[in-house]
């Protein structure tokens, strides 16, 4: 008993990581019909640069979110404008995947030279502390990113819901054309919803960080996992990726803790196939455009 | 026009994605050591080229790196004593990045087309199995410091020497043997045993198992946990529920790494931890956990700083003027890579010979000198010697058992996290 509701606060405080990094990637799908494959290999370059900016800096790698954001929102940009944007529309959703994928590759490539392949880890001097409530631990770091993760994913909600730019974002997801005719400018929407997509994977790098020794190699792992997801979420639903980031993160901890880590990974992929069969768009997948 | 206008804006994308296979394929391709093109004519040149696949990225980097720095370090030493038997050494190293395929593609080219005069083996048992098979098929020795899973050992290759004291999986003996020398009252009462699913580690820690239940100790938990679990938080916290009083890691470097991390979070303090590798690292090791936290740590090593084994000492002042730092600082992997080397230097100096089929034969009887003591083995390339349980004590990685390597005594039950 003591192993399951230890491994439910784990599963619980860890989705909140991976419902920030998922956010950022069916953000893009929902704007831009683009599965990003490199949204892995942001959140370990976002990891990458908390890690130098802590070691060379004693920047702490919370502290050093605004900067890192910043940086994987230029990198998104960029991205979107030299790699997506010269993709004719018909053809983005098939070819995004190869460019996507391509553009992760870089990104490994540039790390594994600039950082080499050495294992790395962050570790501030809270890294392992932990609270210790009625029994069970409350690991410090994961608190704080979970907290983190609603405060992000908050501020999400409100720039897609409560300023201009996010009434572009969604007129433009619901109806491309009359978003248009309106005045909404598609490409400079894009581009900035590719950023912002991209900065999410910064506060989840730097989290990522410190919970978990990383290397350039790391976001094979964890783009898998961020796939499963958004899919089982529904692709372009924010909402649909906490709920299955929380889902497959749970399910994942309590199965560990209690069956067998063998099962682990295994359990959602099946929970995600099970949905799918009900569900083809997934838990909250639109069948018209028009939700993100 | 359009079609110029497709191709315009296509070219980024073209060009993003070439770079981008490039970079890839770079990361699987020749490492550092050999000229463009290879040695092609080293089976004829006065040189003697010794050629190795060695991880310099993916999984095994961290002790990829740890072999190539051994390797070089023996060839500039035998160098510097005039070669061997007249000839200059030279090191054709090429980087698998961790890959099983990579490696196999790998020693083709040194045979056939690099023509290398002998080649040393790769890092891990996953590589090693399929290395140390195209070194047979070309009659090759095939001198291997690291990768002694059973499954090598199976292959029955007479060509395979493994250079290191004993069998990989026989590496966590020692620490069942001194567990089981303490008096029954210090005796751990019951145990947990944590395993990465991989041939060199989880068959350590259950060789211990199968000891400590036969003695008695109860095990509480068994579970092997697959290579891409990041997350041992879970793992360690169904063990921690259990209070065992010793928790036995089969792992590899990342898993131990997490091991501690996790029962440090979870504030869970075994009274006896082995980690079969991992925590034998002095450098990485007290760098991913946090060196408060390393106190009281048991693993396995074959050497030592302050070993008296031979060439030891000397190896040990080369390491520290070559790469620098300090004798504590030395990776294990990067002796057993320098021993290899001792191997055919020793056989060149007995039989006044440095061919494959001089080695192969030579080195099946006798006992060898090497800085990891003397080494033998039986006919599959299993060496028949013991591993030395070392500890996390002060801050140093230290020898504690058995008694006639030991530099430092115990220490038990474990102090708290921290220090």
């Amino acid at each position: 008993m003591h192993a399951l509701v230890q491994g439910i606060i784990l599963g619980i405080l860890t989705a909140g990581v991976y419902a920030l990094m998922a956010s950022g990637q069916t953000l893009i799908f929902g704007i831009m019909k683009v599965v990003n494959l490199a949204q892995g290999a942001m959140v370990i370059l976002a990891a990458y640069l908390s890690y130098q900016l802590f070691a060379s800096f004693g920047i702490d790698p919370f502290l050093a979110i605004p900067i890192t954001t910043a940086a994987l929102f230029v990198v998104g940009v960029l991205v979107e404008l030299l790699f997506l944007r010269p993709l004719r529309k018909e053809d983005r959703s098939e070819l995004s995947l190869l460019v996507t994928f391509a553009v992760a590759l870089l990104l490994e490539g540039i790390m594994s030279v600039v950082w080499s392949t050495n294992v790395r880890s962050i570790n501030t001097t809270y890294a392992d502390a932990s609270w210790t409530v009625f029994g069970y631990q409350i690991t410090l770091v994961r608190l704080w990113a979970f907290l983190l993760s609603l405060a992000a994913l908050g501020g999400l909600y409100l720039l897609l819901n409560r300023t201009r730019f996010g009434r572009a974002v969604r007129a433009s997801v619901q109806n491309p054309e009359s978003a248009r005719l309106l005045g909404v400018q598609a490409s400079r929407i894009s581009a900035i919803g590719f950023g912002i997509g991209a900065a999410t994977a910064a506060a989840a790098g730097s989290v990522f960080g410190l919970l978990y020794p990383f290397n350039s190699g790391s976001h094979y792992d964890l783009i898998s996992k961020l796939l499963s997801i958004v899919l089982l979420g529904g692709l372009g639903s924010i909402g649909g990726a906490v709920v299955g980031a929380g889902i497959i993160s749970v399910s994942s901890a309590v199965v560990a803790s209690t069956v067998s880590p063998i099962w682990s990974d295994m359990t959602f992929f099946i929970v995600l196939l099970l949905v799918l069969l009900v569900r083809p768009r997934g838990l909250f997948g639109a069948s018209a455009r028009g939700a993100i | 026009m359009l079609h110029h206008n497709r191709l315009r804006r296509g070219l980024p994308v073209a060009c993003a994605t070439a770079v981008a296979l490039v970079l890839a394929a770079g990361c699987a391709s020749r490492a550092s050591t050999a000229p463009a093109g290879g040695n092609k004519n080293a089976s004829t040149s006065k040189t003697l080229v010794i050629g190795a696949s060695v991880s310099l990225t993916g999984d095994f980097s961290d002790s990829g790196k740890a072999v190539q720095r051994g390797y070089q370090l023996w060839a500039d030493t035998v160098n510097a004593k005039g070669g061997i038997l007249g000839r200059k050494v030279k090191m054709d190293i090429v980087n698998d990045a961790s890959s099983p395929n990579q490696v196999v593609t790998n020693y083709q080219n040194l045979i056939n087309k690099d023509h290398v005069d002998l080649t040393f083996g790769p890092f891990s048992t996953l590589l090693t199995i399929p290395a140390a098979q195209v070194a047979k098929r070309y009659g090759y020795a095939f001198l291997a410091p690291a990768g002694g899973g059973p499954k090598v050992f199976e292959q029955n290759l007479n060509n395979f020497f493994f250079v290191q004291p004993a069998p990989t999986t026989q590496a966590g003996d020692v620490f069942a043997a001194y567990i089981l020398s303490l008096p029954a009252a210090q005796r751990p009462k019951t145990a947990a045993y944590a395993e990465l699913d991989d041939p060199f580690s989880a068959p350590i820690a259950e060789n211990i198992r199968q000891k400590f239940e036969a003695a008695g100790i109860k095990t509480v938990y068994k579970q092997v946990y697959p290579s891409e679990t990041a997350d041992l938080s879970p793992v360690m916290g169904a063990i921690a529920a259990k209070h065992p009083d010793v928790i036995v890691g089969g792992t590899q470097n990342q898993d131990a790494y997490a091991q501690v991390k996790s029962l440090v979070q979870l504030k869970y303090n075994p009274k006896f931890m082995f980690l079969s590798n991992g925590a034998n690292s002095p450098l990485e090791f007290p760098d991913k956990v946090g060196a408060a936290n390393t106190a009281g740590i048991f693993s396995a090593s074959d050497w030592f700083p302050g070993s008296t084994a031979a060439g030891s000492a000397a190896f040990t002042t080369a390491y520290i003027n070559k790469y620098g730092g300090t004798a504590q600082k030395v990776d294990d992997s990067s002796a057993e890579a320098f021993a290899a080397g001792q191997l055919v230097e020793a056989v060149a100096s007995q039989t006044h010979k440095v061919d494959n089929a001089t080695i192969i034969s030579t080195l099946h009887s006798g006992s060898w000198p090497t800085l990891l003591g003397n080494l033998s083995w039986s006919a599959n390339g299993a060496p028949n010697g013991e591993f030395n349980l070392v500890q996390w004590e002060s801050g140093k990685l230290v020898p504690v058992f058995p008694t006639k390597i030991a530099q430092a005594a115990p220490v038990a039950p474990k102090p708290n996290w921290g220090g």
